[in-house]
């Protein structure tokens, strides 16, 4: 649980920054004296102070995607979004990491800090013209760009990161492990118990809100027996996750995570035999399948009591193979267009259906790939608006994906970048000489001093062919 | 502090905190003894951080422990506050310094809960985790939430997926072979624009709608497929019923209106099946049960707003059926403005069936009956008549008078004889009504009642105002000779008795050949108007001003 104080730096910070971004873009085409200009920077400093002076000085640091606020991650709304974006790509234009305020500031500070900024961006060494004209500041001091080798352990004391993912790989297992009870109780008649369910998925939420990249990286891990289960639990995560990019609060959340949870529950009328059969299914086999999202809606609405997450659950369960332009199945007669929440699991269900061998199709597809064939489905199948916030959640190149870089190194994406998607952080198994070995984890966002990026992606490689198993790397 | 001093301490404020979750179930939030049971616990709390940043319970399955102290036991299961956290899988809580009332109220409110009634689909750590206190926090055991082999999971399940080995040497390979082709794909770069954002904030603006019609859809195309699908007629019209019964509850009464619409839709399909036109049948009566009718009740009765049009809709969809609930509901209600929407709602379902409406005058509440009765006059329907005169003798009083005063509108000869012996009823108010209905039904039957009435020698024991009721209903005869004569008669009639209760006839004669205002009663007046009784005296001169102006 976070503390008070700690949300409320968060959300001040998220301000501050977004202030900051927003007078820049001014400054860029305005002069100084500029009315609109003076006022936002009046803002600015209203919100500054008074957070310098409670903390005793505040250092605004750039690590990896993220702004952190005297060591605190800076989360923001959805809003803030394109401001922020703005900044980090500013900030890392100049090599430009950190700003540091030990006193209250005044106008002329911030008037002294916008010159350096914008005259530092035209520069050939950006960050020492820039630390040049700040030199004369007694408020305002700045820092470069550190390197970043692993960001989160240098955040996090290493145990705490071990345990960390402790955690988180208890909560996802967890999950699938009631998934499994679920489906065995309803197949005995049994009733589903919803307060578990609900439980099972605030713990995700946490998680999630802690960090997402952990709970996202296990969504990548296919070879498990019983995959039914574990596609359930994936789908949900993946959806929630989504569902955190588009600024859903956390009961939304909740009823997301919940609705993804169960979107295939009626998949308990299709026998075991069935489900997990390794080859192909037959005509009658697909017939039957074809009826999960009606059973689905049916034992739904069986077991859990009437009210909106439930009713959210049952639209999911019957809308998620229908697709956005109703193609799909079932086929209906007299029909609206598909809820939101259905976009969005029905995304997350293709994509985790797709890259794995146990859903629908035998042969899996690379994460890369299918993202691509999502893409051509994106504005008739799919909704192409989520599928953009979907692409940019789990990066052009998901994590476990095999990546060959340019460094003659072969990798796995091990967890995404919000802000630059194709420029994850990568795992190295092969190493330039061409000797395997396990790490280190890089990051591709990172530059060097000529501001080039010191590894890039030069193609992805086909997990089936070279049997990489992920299991090894991740848990 | 001593150690033991602080323990002693702790104990204290989780007794106050068991004592409050009594009193609170008691007592409504505005009662003095709830605000002063939850003050008197924050109190405690604030003491204890005078000196201390936080307060930690650890909870065991029937202890509660402070420092490793048991400060909280008991063996029985019931009403146990150790069992109650524990059986979630809460393990620890704690409270910090900046707790304010508000989040101690709110953590009571939750422990107070009768999770049966009121919270049927989360427990006690999910009620925490939606509040989100910022000064209560707590630790959970998850393995509550599996079965004894789903703890095993994870390690079998991570075991199997590691089994598979990583062919380091196949990637090997790769190395040399896939560097060789030099094919770096430029991949786009997704940026959003604006437009992107303000979709999305529509987006979740639309979402934020109700998803009632939405599920109704659902559950209406799998009845389009219920022949093929088999046994899911009965289920989906279950659930069709409980979309109706949900709907109504939240005052959602465009949802119902547009549900029973399409089910009307399924009954004029040639194409439906005489089973599912059985069931939807059924549907359509379902709103006139006493389940959704007594629902439509509370939810008239709660502060929240709904379109007037909608409740008139949602009424046309009634059946007589509805009738009985309604009045039921109509005795539960409490807000006036809502009164008048049931008594609508029982007008238009009155007028087609007056008699169900009719047998609910035996209600025991007066108020209802009331309702009943003003609603039958409103229809103004005469075959009502007949249950109204079987309610002449109800218990209440107030009844009676509206069963009369109902009568009086609809009945005509045939409740002449149960209207004469309400002449007799032990209250005046009753007989006055009665006195007056007879008048209204103004047949020479009628008239000879009331005359009988007034001859009777007990008449004169009767109060003056109840007297001067009979007479003035007299009145109505205007232009009967006979009633002429009897007011003279009566006025003419042993004037030498000195007795006021006789002037008290008298001045009802004169009251009332003042009303009839025939001018041949004139000198008969003037005669009397100094009769040296005050009280005969002024209502003689009144009588003769009003027949001297009048004509
Ligand atoms: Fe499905
Ligand atoms: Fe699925």
């Amino acid at each position: 649980m976070v503390r008070e104080d700690k949300k409320e730096i968060q959300k001040i910070s998220a301000e501050i920054i977004n202030q900051t971004s927003i007078i820049l873009k001014t400054a860029l085409i305005h002069e100084s004296t500029n009315i609109a200009l003076r006022k936002a920077i009046e803002k600015l400093i209203s919100l500054l102070n008074p957070l310098i002076e409670t903390e005793k000085g505040v250092t605004f640091e750039l690590i990896g995607e993220f702004f952190y606020v005297n060591n605190i991650r800076v989360r923001y709304a959805l809003e803030y979004l394109l401001n922020f974006d703005f900044l980090t790509k500013e900030f890392r234009k100049r090599g430009l990491g950190s700003v540091i305020f030990n006193n209250p500031i005044n106008p002329e500070d911030i008037q002294m800090f916008i010159k350096a900024f914008i005259t530092s961006g035209l520069s050939e060494d950006p960050y020492d013209k820039m630390l040049e004209m700040m030199d004369n500041s007694q408020n305002i001091k700045i820092d470069r760009l550190k390197k970043i080798i692993e960001d989160r352990l240098k955040k996090v004391g290493e145990s705490d990161d071990i345990d960390t993912r402790r955690i988180i790989k208890k909560t996802y297992f967890n999950a699938v492990s009631f998934t499994k009870g679920v489906m065995k109780k309803i197949r005995s008649g049994e009733r589903a118990d919803m307060k578990k369910a609900k439980r099972i998925v605030e713990s995700m939420v946490d998680q999630l809100l802690e960090d997402e990249h952990l709970l996202l990286s296990l969504t990548a891990l296919k070879d498990y027996d019983e995959y039914t289960y574990h596609h359930m639990v994936n789908v949900s995560v993946l959806s929630m996750a989504l569902g955190l990019r588009l600024g859903l609060n956390r009961m939304a959340l909740t009823e997301l995570g919940l609705a993804a949870l169960f979107h295939d529950i009626g998949k308990i009328q299709i026998p075991n035999e069935v489900l997990n059969k390794p080859t192909s299914f037959t005509d009658d086999e697909w017939k039957m399948i074809k009826k999960h999202p009606i059973w689905g809606v049916k034992a739904i609405l069986g077991f859990g009591r009437f009210g909106s997450a439930t009713i959210r659950s049952v639209i999911v369960s019957f809308e998620h193979h229908m697709n956005c332009d109703l193609s799909g199945y079932p086929q209906v007669k007299k029909y609206s267009g598909l809820d939101l929440y259905s976009r969005i699991i029905a995304l997350a269900d293709q994509y985790d259906a797709m890259t794995s061998s146990r859903v629908y199709s035998r042969t899996p597809i690379p994460p890369d790939k299918t993202l691509s064939i999502m893409m051509e489905q994106a504005g008739t199948k799919l909704d192409s608006l989520l599928y953009k916030f979907f692409i940019n959640m789990v990066g052009i190149f998901p994590v476990g994906t095999i990546v060959m870089l340019n460094t003659r190194e072969i990798g796995l994406v091990y967890e995404g970048n919000m802000a630059f998607a194709d420029r994850p952080k990568v795992l190295i198994v092969i190493d330039e000489k061409g000797k395997s070995v396990r790490g280190p984890i890089v990051n591709l966002s990172e530059k060097n001093e000529n501001g080039k990026y010191i590894r890039s992606i030069m193609k992805t490689l086909d997990p089936e062919k070279y049997k990489i198993n992920l299991a090894e790397y991740f848990l | 502090m001593e150690q033991t001093e602080d323990t002693n301490f702790v104990k204290d404020i989780l007794q106050s905190i068991t004592k409050a979750r009594k009193t609170l179930r008691m007592y409504p939030p505005n009662n003095p003894m709830y605000i002063k049971t939850l003050e008197e616990t924050y109190n405690k709390f604030k003491e204890f951080f005078e000196y201390k940043e936080d307060l930690s319970f650890r909870i065991g399955q029937d202890s509660i422990y402070f420092d490793s102290e048991e400060i909280y036991h008991k063996a029985e299961k019931e009403d146990n506050l150790a069992l109650f956290f524990f059986k979630d899988g809460l393990r620890e809580l704690t409270f910090k310094k900046g707790l304010s009332q508000e989040e101690l109220e709110g953590f009571l409110k939750i422990i107070t809960m009768d999770f049966e009634k009121e919270a049927e689909d989360e427990d006690v750590v999910t009620l925490l985790w939606q509040r989100d206190f910022q000064n209560i926090n707590y630790i959970v055991d998850d393995t509550v939430l599996l079965d004894v082999e789903g703890e095993d999971y994870e390690l079998k399940a991570v075991n199997e997926a590691k089994q598979a080995v990583s062919d380091i040497e196949g990637l090997l390979k790769a190395y040399d072979e896939e560097f060789k082709e030099e094919d770096v794909k430029e991949v786009p770069i997704i940026s959003f624009t604006d437009k992107d954002l303000t979709s999305l904030m529509k987006e979740l603006e639309d979402d934020a709608e109700s998803k009632i019609d939405k599920l109704s859809d659902i559950l209406f195309e799998i009845l389009y497929r219920a022949e093929e699908l088999g046994g899911i007629l009965e289920d989906i019209f279950r659930f069709l019923k409980d979309t109706i019964k949900f709907s109504i509850s939240y005052g959602d009464f465009k949802a119902v209106i547009q549900l029973i619409n399409r089910a009307k839709g399924f009954i004029e399909d040639p194409y439906s099946t005489d089973e599912i036109k059985k069931y939807m049948k059924l549907l359509l009566i379902y709103p006139s049960s006493d389940e959704i009718i007594n629902l439509f009740g509370e939810v008239l009765d709660r502060p929240i707003k709904i379109d007037d049009n909608d409740i008139k809709e949602f009424i046309k969809l009634l059946d007589k059926r509805a009738i009985t609930p309604l009045i039921n509901v109509l005795g539960e209600l409490k807000t006036f403005r809502v009164r008048e929407k049931v008594v609508e709602a029982l007008i238009y379902l009155g007028k087609q069936d007056i008699k169900t409406l009719a047998m609910n005058i035996n209600d025991l509440r007066w108020y209802v009956v009331r309702s009943i009765i003003s609603i039958i006059r409103k229809i103004g329907d005469k075959r009502a008549n007949e249950y109204l005169l079987k309610s002449i003798k109800h218990g209440d009083i107030r009844v009676r008078k509206e069963v009369i005063k109902g009568i009086s509108e609809l009945g005509g000869e045939e409740s002449l004889p149960q209207l004469k012996e309400r002449l007799d009823d032990v209250d005046a108010g009753v007989r006055i009504e009665a006195v007056r209905a007879i008048g209204n039904i103004g047949s020479i039957k009628a008239k000879n009642i009331i005359l009988e009435k007034i001859s009777d020698k007990s008449f004169k024991e009767r109060d003056f105002e109840e007297k001067k009721e009979f007479f003035r209903v007299l009145s109505r005869w205007n232009n009967d000779p006979e009633i002429f004569d009897f007011l003279t008669k009566t006025l003419k009639k042993g004037s030498f008795l000195w007795w006021s209760k006789n002037y008290e006839e008298k001045a009802c004669a004169v009251l009332c050949l003042g009303l009839i205002g025939n001018k041949e009663a004139l000198p008969l007046l003037y005669k009397h108007k100094d009769s040296g009784n005050k009280l005969l005296d002024e209502l003689t001169q009144t009588a003769i001003r009003r027949i001297e102006r009048g004509s």
